[in-house]
């Protein structure tokens, strides 16, 4: 026996240290908390206490305290004493890395001033940042990841990249008690049913600025041919979707329909060749930077001359450094949702260029800080308003998002998510002329009176079919 | 041979000359009806199948000394281009503050930009040399399997390196010719396709000149027989390590092509620069691994069949599925293959019991 | 010595699937290991309470290596590998005894999935589906894409070596780019969100409550069980199956024919192997495994497009093999728990790294070098800041690079993989002290 206790043994000193080394896990979190008890009467499918949940007490009784001082709320999972996780799986490698990078670089600078100034209800908020590759199954992996009931799960998501992806989680989000706010402004975010009810969408959707781009193109050049091109799934098609629609209401004819076409990574002549064919006076397209450099340069070399517009996603100023700069300074007029670095004076503006500047000075000039800002702020208010009413499990701060209202400050529209979508939704886009002059090649956030290219020629913008629209469901779903 | 095998060898011929026949009647129905276009086609088809043939021809230079297929020629392409960005772009060298001596240098633009391009191959023969030494030397005598697996482990690492740089901006490469064209009647036609089959011209030339010397009868006696070129006296290492050197800045050329029509339209190295190395394999397979001239030809022919199928069957996309150009050279090299198993030009291999 | 394990005194003694006193003992043991990972089982749960363990610097509060007892996550992990595992003994029995160089595993696995979906999904106004249950569609993947399989194994008796490699490389392509097409979004639904996979409860026929439920938490016979907990235990039931018929096929005839042609098919030929079918058995095999692999993953994982069976992933299983040891099962299924817990380590390390900065000593000065935030003054290879602009990697490029730098490693240094290290450290130990 002693050759099989020779091999046996090893094994067993393995297994003793694994089990020694057992490290963190779930069971022990909550276990000194008042009350990680379920919620009160609401939600269906409560989280799931696994079975080692300490016996659970009668809620205790919610502070009433002012917002620092510590420990008086309720809270579960995401929150200890001394800090708050807040979550974003965001895309730092795939198909919009270039700008969800900077994003979230926005949002560290913001987060560290909300610290700086003693973070919310007494504790510190930790970031907590996940790469999804713009791929749904990592998305949905780092979801399980976040969404883990311990400590090391988070509060709520700040951003959640991608349509697709947050829709893949938008049940969970609900079975999980989770807020998320997405990177994303597909229509049916407004979706008061499971689809959407736990997702903050910020400013208006790409249904609706769609409407608004291909409005304002039509109208301010007379067209009357219009070609349609744009990613597949929730983000390309409801692009698409809004683009036709106001395409009918205004009496366009779609020459040429290349919904959900464009396949990132993908030879895109066929689509090139399709619309020198049909040759149209307008495009609109949603999709990202790559592909819309590859069609528009394409298009134009063949010399189509049509006038281009796309979501806010398919452009990336710094391709105006590229070849491509000249091409987009003649056909490309970009849409977007927000005013754009340094326009003008409103204290947010004030506030997130000085941010900005203090915490990040080399960072590359991008107006997408604004993208950050808000959702930092969007978080933040619901953070306030659950520690407000003492409750910030994640279950409250479900219910602080249908309570909050936010300001803004002038960076974007202010917004609540309460009562009929029809009546809250963001009908409000911007659009900008893409002008070569205006941008500065490496500049930084530092350069005071650099410019990213872009010079606005309507905004805040609502065209009569997007004021004429009833929201009764997301424009496009995927069934 | 039995009768019955080459009965089926002459049915797949066959079927190939129908398909080829039918293609070219609806060419020549083309050429009647709508010239322009099929004369904006055909350049295109040549520039592309150029940029293939370059990239075919690193890896069969690559694989004719060393008997490797070389899947990291994507990586080097897009280091290659790196190299060129940053020597072209950049005030400083990378990782120091040491300034750049060649953004100094006066005069017309595209001077600087050829001393930026030449410096750029420099430095990609010298990573491929680098890889030699490290990954494939040790290798010798493994199996084929094992080193070319090795080079897929290296595309990986240097691809992951690489998109660090382009991940966030496209990088500027400065091309002199750009995006711009001139126009034949209603054909437009890209100055990089122009530059790109010179390029490839000379490329071809040159290595059909080098094989004659000295070094490169060397070459092709490695290619040979590894044992007996050793036992003349040629020294295996110098062979390898120019094999590899040649193919790296082959494929930097390629790379730097990427950024331009037909393939790029940004004239910046983006993430999908290294994807072009996967597009070019089935010109080399088409070709035969071990044929120069294989590379040439497998090139052109993958290049036409995908541009002019993005051309001509643009209409039939749904049922084709959307991108299905970059499919079409893998359609056309298996059914080559199926005719011929070992490429057009390659050596069939001898079996031994 | 009492034992003299490599003495036979019959075939069948010899020819055993378990032939010694040892691997019969691991075998149990690996098994037992197996089903009660996912538990809490009392004492092994959890970090220690002994005090003298808990003092020890870096094991006290849990090494980033040793946590993979009842923790959510790492069973999700732990059901990864396992039918990466599947997966890759399928491509074992290809490339490993048969000598057929693939490079379109990903491909088979997508078809397997495919079929999974049209024979198990719900249909919809855009999608294929027929709705069957589990016992329906996982078999159905698998036949599904030994069928391909078929079809393809031709072309490996035509061409060989590399050119059947790319061949095969071009499969995976072709694969991905049918979901573009309009009649392959009807089964594989949108080219980037995919559709949803049947889920793995086990039903009778498609009634509504399923007779054995793995995707909700609960009771289970007399215990209490998660979703993860129950779909672990089904793939680890499946993945059995699997192991021994891949153990098994080695001493079969079918077994000994492949391998016979991987060494030297013209003279396998001459005596009487024929080329063709056992070829075609090899495919076949291989493919099914793949398939079934293939329908396990994409319903564990739930959604996700055509796209995510790429290149990527058929290197992934190469590399399993080469680095676990190809030809062999337990090198096999090493490799494929290696390269499946490989990006985990790496980021655990990569974080312990970070809070080890906040310590003093020897182990923070060293990941003070190592480690930036990505922020403009200090420099270090490693970056835990997520802003990847500069020339810092972060944690998700190094998973990549240390991905690849294995790859090369192994195949240069051990070409044998984990299985040849394994064979080296029980050699020393059976003939030490002379071990010389």
């Amino acid at each position: 026996m002693k050759k099989v206790t020779k091999g046996f043994a090893p094994l067993v000193a393995l297994a003793l240290v694994a089990a020694a080394c057992g490290g963190d896990d779930s069971a022990d979190a909550p276990a000194a908390e008042p009350a990680a008890a379920d919620e009160p009467a609401d939600e269906p499918a409560a989280a799931d206490e696994p079975a080692d949940e300490p016996a659970d007490e009668p809620a205790a009784e919610p502070a009433d305290e002012p917002a620092d001082e510590p420990a008086d709320v309720l809270y579960d999972y995401g929150v200890t004493e001394d800090t708050i996780r807040i979550g974003l799986n965001a895309d730092l490698s795939g198909a919009f890395a270039a700008l969800v990078t900077q994003i979230v670089d926005g949002q560290e600078a913001f987060w560290d001033i909300v610290n700086e100034n003693g973070g919310v209800a007494g504790r510190q908020i930790e970031l907590v940042v996940l790469d999804n590759a713009y791929d749904v199954p990592t998305h949905l992996a780092n979801y399980e990841e976040f969404a883990q009931e311990s400590e090391e799960g988070i509060l709520m998501f700040s951003q959640s990249t991608g349509s697709p992806h947050t829709a893949a989680t938008a049940e969970m989000l609900v079975d999980d008690d989770l807020l998320a706010i997405p990177l994303s402004w597909y229509s049916g975010w407004a979706d008061p049913g499971p689809a959407g009810a736990n997702v903050m969408e910020l400013y208006t959707s790409y249904c609706i600025e769609a409407m608004n781009g291909v409005e304002y193109m039509a109208k301010a050049l007379g067209a009357t041919t219009i070609g349609i091109i744009s990613f597949p799934g929730e983000y390309g098609q409801d692009g698409a979707t809004g683009a036709k629609m106001a395409a009918e209401a205004l009496g366009l004819e779609v020459v040429f329909d290349g919904e959900g076409q464009i396949i990132p990574g993908s030879d895109q002549t066929p689509l090139i060749t399709g619309l020198v064919e049909a040759n149209p006076d307008i495009i609109w397209t949603t999709s990202n930077p790559a592909t819309t450099a590859e069609i528009m340069g394409g298009v134009y070399a063949q010399g189509l001359t049509a006038q281009w517009s796309g979501n806010s996603p398919s452009w990336n100023y710094q391709l105006l450094a590229t070849d491509l700069g000249p091409v987009a300074d003649a056909v490309y007029w970009h849409s977007t949702y927000t005013q754009l670095w340094e326009t003008d004076d409103t204290p947010g503006m004030t506030a997130m260029v000085e941010g900005m500047r203090r915490l990040k000075p080399e960072a590359p000039l991008s107006d997408v800080y604004i993208i950050s800002w808000t959702e930092g702020m969007a978080t933040l208010a619901v953070l306030e308003q659950a520690a407000a009413n003492g409750d910030m499990t994640r279950a409250g701060i479900v219910k602080a998002f249908g309570e909050v209202s936010v300001d803004f400050q002038g960076l974007a529209p202010d917004q609540t998510w309460g009562g009929e979508p029809n009546d809250y939704i963001v009908r409000d886009s911007f659009i900008y002329d893409v002008v070569l002059d205006n941008f500065d090649a490496g500049a930084t956030v530092s350069d005071v009176g650099a410019g990213t290219g872009f010079e606005l020629l309507a905004g805040p913008y609502v065209g009569d079919v997007a004021k004429a629209y009833s929201f009764d469901g997301a424009c496009f779903s995927a069934g | 041979m039995s009768s019955g095998t080459t009965r089926k060898i002459s049915a797949g011929l066959g079927v190939v000359i129908t398909l080829l026949a039918a293609i070219g009647l609806y060419l020549v129905y083309e050429l009647f009806t709508d010239p322009y276009t099929l004369l904006q086609a055909v350049v295109k088809s040549l520039a592309m199948g150029s940029i293939y043939a370059l990239i075919a021809l690193g890896f069969v230079l690559i694989f004719k000394a060393t008997e490797v297929i070389n899947f990291a020629q994507g990586a080097l392409a897009m280091c290659g281009a790196l190299f060129v960005s940053y020597s072209f772009t950049d005030e400083h060298i990378p990782f120091t503050t040491i300034h750049n001596p060649i953004v100094d240098i006066g005069g017309p633009v595209w001077i600087r930009w050829v001393l930026c391009a030449l410096l750029g191959m420099a430095f990609a023969a010298l990573l491929g040399l680098l890889l030699e030494r490290i990954a494939i030397r040790p290798m010798i005598g493994q199996p084929l399997f094992s080193v070319a697996v090795i080079t897929l482990g290296l595309e990986i690492v240097l691809r992951a390196v690489a998109y660090d740089a382009v991940k966030t901006a496209p990088r500027v490469l400065g091309v002199p010719w750009g995006v711009k064209d001139f126009k034949i009647g209603t054909a437009v036609i890209n100055y990089s396709y122009v530059v790109v089959i010179l390029v490839a011209l000379a490329a071809f030339y040159a290595v059909f000149v080098f094989y004659r010397s000295k070094m490169g009868i060397a070459m092709r006696a490695v290619a040979r027989d590894q044992e007996a070129a050793m036992a003349q006296g040629i020294s295996i290492g110098k062979v390898f390590a120019i094999a590899w050197g040649a193919g790296a800045v082959l494929a930097a050329l390629g790379g730097l092509f990427a950024s331009s029509p037909p393939i790029g339209q940004t004239g910046a190295v983006e993430v999908t620069t290294a994807l072009v190395a996967f597009r070019a394999l089935p010109a080399v397979i088409l070709g035969g691994l071990d044929s120069v001239q294989g590379a040439l030809v497998g090139g052109l022919i993958i290049g036409s069949s995908e541009i002019l199928a993005g051309q001509y069957l643009a209409g039939q996309v749904a049922w084709l599925g959307s991108g299905y150009p970059l499919i079409i050279p893998y359609v056309v090299m298996i059914i080559a293959l199926l005719v011929r198993p070992y490429g057009l030009f390659g050596t069939p291999e001898i079996r031994r019991v | 010595m009492f034992r003299r394990p490599n003495l036979y005194t019959s075939y069948e003694a010899e020819t055993q699937v378990l032939p010694t006193f040892t691997k019969k003992i691991i075998a149990a043991f690996a098994v037992v290991l197996l089903f009660t990972m996912p538990f809490d089982v009392p004492i092994l749960s959890g970090p220690t309470e002994l005090p003298i363990l808990r003092s020890i610097p870096l094991i006290g509060d849990g090494l980033p290596f040793f946590r993979f007892l009842g923790d959510g996550n790492w069973i999700r992990f732990m059901s990864d590998a396992m039918i990466v595992v599947i997966a890759a003994l399928g491509l074992n029995i290809l490339t490993g005894m048969a000598g057929q160089v693939s490079l379109g595993h990903a491909f088979f696995m997508g078809t397997g999935a495919y079929g999974a979906a049209f024979l198990g999904g719900a249909s919809s106004e855009k999608l294929l589906g027929l709705g069957l249950p589990i016992w329906i569609w996982l078999p159905g993947a698998g036949v599904t894409a030994a069928l391909v399989g078929i079809i393809v194994s031709p072309v490996a008796v035509k061409l060989r070596g590399l050119y059947l490699a790319i061949v095969t490389l071009g499969l995976v392509f072709l694969g991905i780019h049918m979901g573009n097409t309009n009649w392959g979004r009807a089964i594989a639904g949108d080219p980037s969100l995919g559709r949803k996979f049947p889920e793995m409860d086990i039903r009778v026929w498609k009634e509504e409550q399923p007779l054995i439920s793995v995707t909700d938490d609960g009771k289970w016979l007399w215990f209490e069980a998660s979703d993860n907990q129950k779909e672990y235990l089904l793939i680890a039931v499946v993945m059995l199956v699997f192991l021994f018929f891949a153990v098994n096929i080695k001493r079969t005839r079918t077994g000994r024919a492949l391998q016979a042609i991987r060494d030297r098919d013209i003279a396998a030929e001459v005596m009487g192997v024929p080329e063709f079918k056992y070829k075609l058995i090899a495919f076949a095999t291989s493919s099914f495994f793949a398939g079934v692999a293939g329908a396990l993953f994409a319903s564990h994982v739930g959604k996700m497009p055509a796209a995510q069976f790429n290149l990527f992933l058929s290197v992934e299983f190469i590399a399993i093999l080469l680095i676990g040891g190809a030809g062999t099962v337990a090198g096999t299924v090493m490799g494929s728990f290696f390269v499946i817990l490989l990006p985990e380590l790496v980021e655990d390390f990569t974080k312990w790294l970070g809070d080890g900065t906040e310590g003093g000593g020897v182990i923070a000065g060293a990941a003070e070098v190592l480690l930036t935030d990505g922020g403009g003054s200090d420099f270090g290879p490693v970056s835990i800041g997520t802003q990847a602009q500069g020339y810092a990697l972060n944690v998700f490029d190094w998973n990549l690079i240390i991905f690849g730098v294995l790859i090369v490693g192994f195949l240069i240094f051990e070409p044998l993989g984990l299985y040849g290290i394994w064979i080296k450290v029980r050699n020393y130990w059976k003939r030490w002290p002379f071990s010389y």
